[in-house]
Parts: C-alpha cells; sequence; structure tokens
C-alpha cells in the first residue's frame, strides 16, 4: 500500500519535472533560434552564476512548504545578512572568518525563533513570518538606509571564481540541492519533514515530535537565506537593505512550479531546482530577445499557470 | 447529586468566558489599543486626527472585506494590490476632465475586476490551481500588463470629482466611509443572511459535503473571487482619488495588509469561519497601530518593528485556532 501510494506520488513529481523540463528544453530552443549568443558558453557561465540566491531561498522555501508551513520572511533575512556583512567587513575586513558564521548562525537562529513562534503561539505561519519580516526589515533599516560598507576581496571572489570553466556558486548550489534532496529522502529526519507535512495530527499521534522538526525546518530555511544572503553580499560587494525584497514571493514561484504542493508532504528538492533553472533561464532569455521587464512580468505569470494550472491538486 | 450541580455551573461559566474571549477578544485588544493610544498621545482624539485615520482605513477595508470573502472560501487573493494600481491607471485612460466622466470609469472598473476575479476563481475552483500562486500569477500579469500601457509612467488626467469622493465629506463624514460602510451593510447581508453566504459557509468548512448537499462548490469559490476583486477595485478608485496622483504603485502593501486584517478579526485561513465586522475591527486595529507610531514620532523603521510585533501578538492573542 505504501509502495502505491509512493508510487502515485512519484507519478505526480514525474508530470512535474516533464512539464518544467519541457518547458526549459522550450527554452533552449528558442533561445538558440532567436540569439546565436544565447548558447554560447559566455551566457550558460552567466547563468550559472545567477542561479545561487534563488536557488538557495528558494531550498529553503522548499523545506518549509515541505513541513506544511510557509515563510514569508526570507526576503528581509536576506537583505539583512548582506547589511550585516558589509557592516562588519567595512569595520574589520580582517576577521572574515568571524562575520561568516555568526552571520549564517544568527540566519538560521531568526529562522528557528519563526517556528518556535509558529509551534508556540499556534499562530498561522503567513502571519508569523510576515510579522517578523516586518521586524527584521526595520531592524536592518535601523543600521544602514542606503546600499554601501564594504567586503574585503577574498569574498568577493566566492560569487565569481571559475573552477574548470564552470562557476564556484554553480557547484556549491548543486552539492546543497544534493544532500538536500538526500536528507530529505534517506534519513528519518528528512522523512519527518514530509510526515509532518502530509498529516501532523497523524504524526503527533505517531509519536513524532512535531514542534521540533517545525522548528527544524524554518531554521533550515534561515540557514539558506543566510548562505544567500552572503553569496549575494560577495555579488554586489555591498550591504543592501532592500536588496532582499522582491526574493520572498520569488522563492515561491520554482516550489511550486516544481511539483511542491503549497499544502505540505507532497514535492521535493529536484522539482525546486528545476524550477530555478526555468525562472532563471527564462530571464536570461527575454532579457537577450530584448523583452521589456514589463512582458517579462507577464510571461511569468503565464507560465506560473500554464506549468501548474493543468495538474496540482487543490490545498486541503 | 450536589457535587455535580456545585461544578457545572461553574465549568459551564468558564466556557462562556472562553467563548466570549473568542469572540470579542479583538474588540478588547482595539479597545485597549484605543486607551493605550490616547493615554500616549495627546493628538490621537483630536477629531482631525480620528477623521484622518478613518479615511484612510476605508480603502483597506473595502479590499479587507472582498478578501474575507475567498478567505472564507480556503482561499486568499494576493493580486488585489496590483488590480487596485491597475484599475487606477484604467481611471487615467479616459483622459476624462469633468465629472461626466465617474460613472463610467467606475462601470469599467467593476467590469475589469469582476473579469480579474473571474479568472482567479476560475483558475482557483476549476483548473484546480492553489489560490496563493493563481492570485500571484496574476498580481504578476497585471503588473506587466500596466506598465507595458503605461510604458512606466503613468499621466494623471483625472475628474476633479475623484479626490471628492476619496477624501470629502457630506454632513462631517467622509465619504469613502459611507461607501465602505454601504459595502459592508450589503456584503453582511450577503454573507448573513442569503442563500449563497450560506453556501460559503458550507465550501468554506466542508468542500465535499457541500458538493453531497447539491452545492456547486466551483460557483461559490468563482462568486467570492468576484466579489473580491470587485471590492478591490473600488477601492482602488476611493485610494486613487485620495492619493490624489496616479502611479503604478498605488495600493502596494495592501495585498498582506487585507490578509492580516481579515485574520486578525477571526476570519480563519482554513475557511468556513468569520465575520465582516470581525474583518473591520482587523483593518481599526491594524490603521491604529500605524497611526499611533506616527503619532508617537517614531523613525519608520521603528514602525516596521512594532507593527511586526503588534500583528503576531494580536493574532496570538486572539488565537482563532487556524491551522
Amino acid at each position: 500500500m505504501s509502495a502505491l501510494l509512493m508510487d502515485l506520488r512519484r507519478n505526480r513529481l514525474m508530470m512535474s519535472y516533464l512539464i518544467v523540463g519541457g518547458l526549459i528544453l522550450l527554452i533552449l530552443v528558442a533561445g538558440g533560434v532567436l540569439s546565436d549568443r544565447f548558447l554560447t558558453w559566455r551566457n550558460v557561465t552567466n547563468v550559472l552564476q545567477q542561479l545561487i540566491v534563488l536557488g538557495l531561498v528558494s531550498l529553503g522555501q522548499t523545506f518549509v512548504v515541505l513541513m506544511g508551513g510557509i515563510d514569508l520572511a526570507i526576503g528581509s533575512l536576506v537583505s539583512a545578512v548582506t547589511v550585516f556583512l558589509a557592516n562588519f567587513l567595512d569595520w574589520r575586513p580582517d576577521l572574515v572568518w568571524l562575520a561568516v558564521p555568526l552571520a549564517l548562525a544568527a540566519a538560521a537562529t531568526v529562522g528557528a525563533v519563526n517556528g518556535i513562534l509558529t509551534v508556540v503561539l499556534r499562530v498561522h505561519p503567513l502571519i508569523v513570518t510576515l510579522g517578523m519580516s516586518s521586524v527584521i526589515f526595520g531592524g536592518t533599516l535601523m543600521y544602514r538606509k542606503e546600499p554601501g560598507g564594504s567586503i574585503p576581496r577574498a569574498l568577493e571572489d566566492i560569487a565569481y571564481r571559475n573552477v574548470g570553466g564552470i562557476p564556484v556558486s554553480a557547484i556549491v548550489l548543486v552539492v546543497v540541492f544534493a544532500i538536500a534532496g538526500l536528507w530529505l529522502q534517506r534519513t528519518r529526519a528528512g522523512r519527518n519533514i514530509y510526515f509532518v507535512g502530509g498529516d501532523a495530527e497523524a504524526a503527533r499521534l505517531n509519536g513524532l515530535a512535531v514542534g521540533r522538526i517545525t522548528v527544524m525546518a524554518y531554521a533550515l530555511s534561515g540557514l539558506c537565506a543566510g548562505i544567500a544572503g552572503l553569496f549575494l553580499t560577495a555579488r554586489t560587494g555591498v550591504g543592501d537593505p532592500r536588496i532582499g525584497a522582491a526574493l520572498t514571493l520569488q522563492s515561491i514561484t520554482p516550489v511550486v512550479v516544481g511539483g511542491t504542493i503549497l499544502a505540505g508532504g507532497r514535492g521535493g528538492v529536484f522539482g525546486t531546482f528545476l524550477g530555478v533553472l526555468l525562472v532563471t533561464m527564462l530571464n536570461s532569455l527575454l532579457n537577450f530577445v530584448g523583452v521589456s521587464s514589463y512582458y517579462q512580468w507577464i510571461i511569468q505569470g503565464v507560465i506560473i499557470i500554464v506549468a501548474v494550472g493543468f495538474h496540482t491538486v487543490r490545498r486541503t | 447529586m450536589a457535587p455535580l450541580e456545585a461544578t457545572l455551573p461553574k465549568s459551564r461559566k468558564s466556557v462562556s468566558m472562553a467563548a466570549i474571549f473568542e469572540r470579542f477578544g479583538l474588540a478588547i485588544f482595539l479597545g485597549v489599543l484605543l486607551v493605550a493610544a490616547a493615554l500616549l498621545s495627546p493628538t490621537f482624539l483630536r477629531p482631525a486626527n480620528l477623521v484622518n485615520v478613518l479615511t484612510i482605513a476605508a480603502p483597506l477595508g473595502m479590499v479587507v472585506v472582498g478578501q474575507a470573502f475567498v478567505i472564507m472560501v480556503r482561499g486568499l487573493d494576493l493580486s488585489v494590490a496590483s488590480l487596485m494600481a491597475t484599475v487606477a491607471v484604467l481611471a487615467t485612460a479616459f483622459k476624462a476632465t469633468s465629472n461626466d466622466a465617474i460613472p463610467v470609469i467606475f462601470i469599467a472598473a467593476i467590469v475589469l475586476s469582476a473579469l480579474v476575479g473571474f479568472v482567479n476563481g476560475w483558475l482557483v475552483a476549476k483548473r484546480n490551481v492553489s489560490p496563493f500562486l493563481a492570485t500571484l500569477a496574476m498580481m504578476i500579469i497585471l503588473q506587466g500588463v500596466r506598465f507595458a500601457y503605461t510604458g512606466g509612467a503613468p499621466i494623471s488626467t483625472l475628474p476633479p470629482g475623484m479626490s471628492f469622493l476619496a477624501s470629502g465629506r457630506i454632513w462631517g463624514i467622509p465619504v469613502n466611509l459611507m461607501t465602505l460602510a454601504v459595502m459592508a451593510v450589503v456584503l453582511s447581508i450577503v454573507l448573513h443572511r442569503s442563500r449563497l453566504g450560506r453556501e460559503i459557509f458550507m465550501v468554506g468548512s466542508n468542500p465535499k459535503a457541500a458538493f453531497l448537499n447539491g452545492i456547486a462548490p466551483d460557483r461559490v469559490t468563482i462568486a467570492c473571487y468576484v466579489i473580491c476583486s470587485v471590492c478591490a477595485g473600488i477601492g482602488g478608485l476611493f485610494l486613487l482619488g485620495y492619493v490624489g496622483t496616479v502611479s503604478n504603485w498605488v495600493g502596494q502593501g495592501y495585498e498582506l495588509d487585507s490578509i492580516v486584517a481579515a485574520v486578525m478579526g477571526g476570519v480563519a485561513l482554513s475557511g468556513g469561519r468569520g465575520t465582516i465586522l470581525g474583518a473591520l475591527l482587523g483593518v481599526a486595529v491594524l490603521v491604529v497601530i500605524n497611526n499611533l507610531v506616527l503619532l508617537l514620532g517614531f523613525p519608520i523603521e521603528m514602525q516596521l518593528i512594532i507593527k511586526g510585533i503588534i500583528i503576531v501578538g494580536a493574532a496570538a492573542f486572539y488565537r482563532t485556532r487556524l491551522v
């Protein structure tokens, strides 16, 4: 029975993978036809370089959505991390070894606080993370209102360095996704996230520490936002209190386009990865073809509907 | 016998206390907030300030009333703010300088809104797209259409009467507040007294049971999305008149504020629970908090922090067993 259920889940996911994969292929073909520079190695590495930030925040969102929640604090948290790093390293550039772990730990802690608040207060995660987002944004603005600060050259390197022609950031992203996927599928802790997302009450009756699993999912999301903030700082070289604002909603698109159900319990990181690829490549293609960003919005909206509008199961 | 009788009234009383608390929790919170506001800032209770607060609250209230309908059937609508701005841009499309054009503007806005709501509802009900995603896509699409039409720089030709609708008064009462009151009363009757209202509650609490009882959940859902969008469209016109100038971002932030207000007001995200009056109380709390932070002269960043804490705190205080 459970094997059958597993199969059904796989099939539904498989359909999302096929749709998204098909769209990616379509973009590749369209790109090749419409522009002779789209399929060059240079643009490929450029696209790969852009994957990391969206990829990481979407991965974090995937954990939370699988567990049955939603994290709307991601964007503010990413901005806060960039401001913290740029301010701290502007003050003491030699303390990179301290600043980076500190930033990541703080980000994970903020995520954990989101989780603790939803568990302890029993308030809907939409409200909790929205409130948290407002608090983080306000706190960040107290330290920096305009983009600024600086980071040492060595840190900038992680965003731009290539190994064998492939950007380090893309390799990091693939490794992180692979670990996340294995963790979710093969370990007890990872599978518990699916269990809680599928039916929190049943999970609780089966003796799972639902509260702890919830907090863990949010902490992972916070950690992912922290790493995303690190790479974003490395790329821009400054801290910007508004740079992450759009990432909150952007982080959700690849998750759901990749077949993860917003109600929780179904989906996975592979779909998210495909979703991130699709969104990033689409943006790149539209830029190449010279489509104004106004029409890019329309096309993105239509793509969301096309990608999910024909197989998503209604959240219950 | 005696011990049972002795315990019974007590337990019954505690249950009813809990019920009262759950039912009027937000009203109590609003009362506390108002007293605190009056004590903390002498400016707060001045008529000018109160009218100002209510005038600002009205367009948000219109959006929240509609949002409540969608949340009631287990949805949410993220496209309301984008629709408000799109309606605002549409209002300028007539390049009207006389007030004769106002009815035309309203009709056009309502038709466009109803269409948007229908598409949202159709996607959610018939295509099984999650409400979050359907309305997110709609938000982005409307944004694209709007910017493509205006080229990023909208013109601001509006009939002079628009600003009267938004910030004018009749017998000292803001016109937009009266409009909100009328909308709230009409929609309260629809929700709590009409057949559609009963069907909304049934679909919201259990779509399958509703279906088995001969209700078409899809039609009810679509109706809710249409109501929501039309409310948002009207809210957009009133906000536009208040702001006075058209920008591509009229109503920005209203999508989340409207959801927060409705949820604080006891409209459960799990569907099937809530009242229009409760949703409006949520609006009052949100607007009073904003105003209070402003009056106390806190910097903008403190506003955000306090607002965030109070939103979570109010939701926890009221705690509507949302899952």
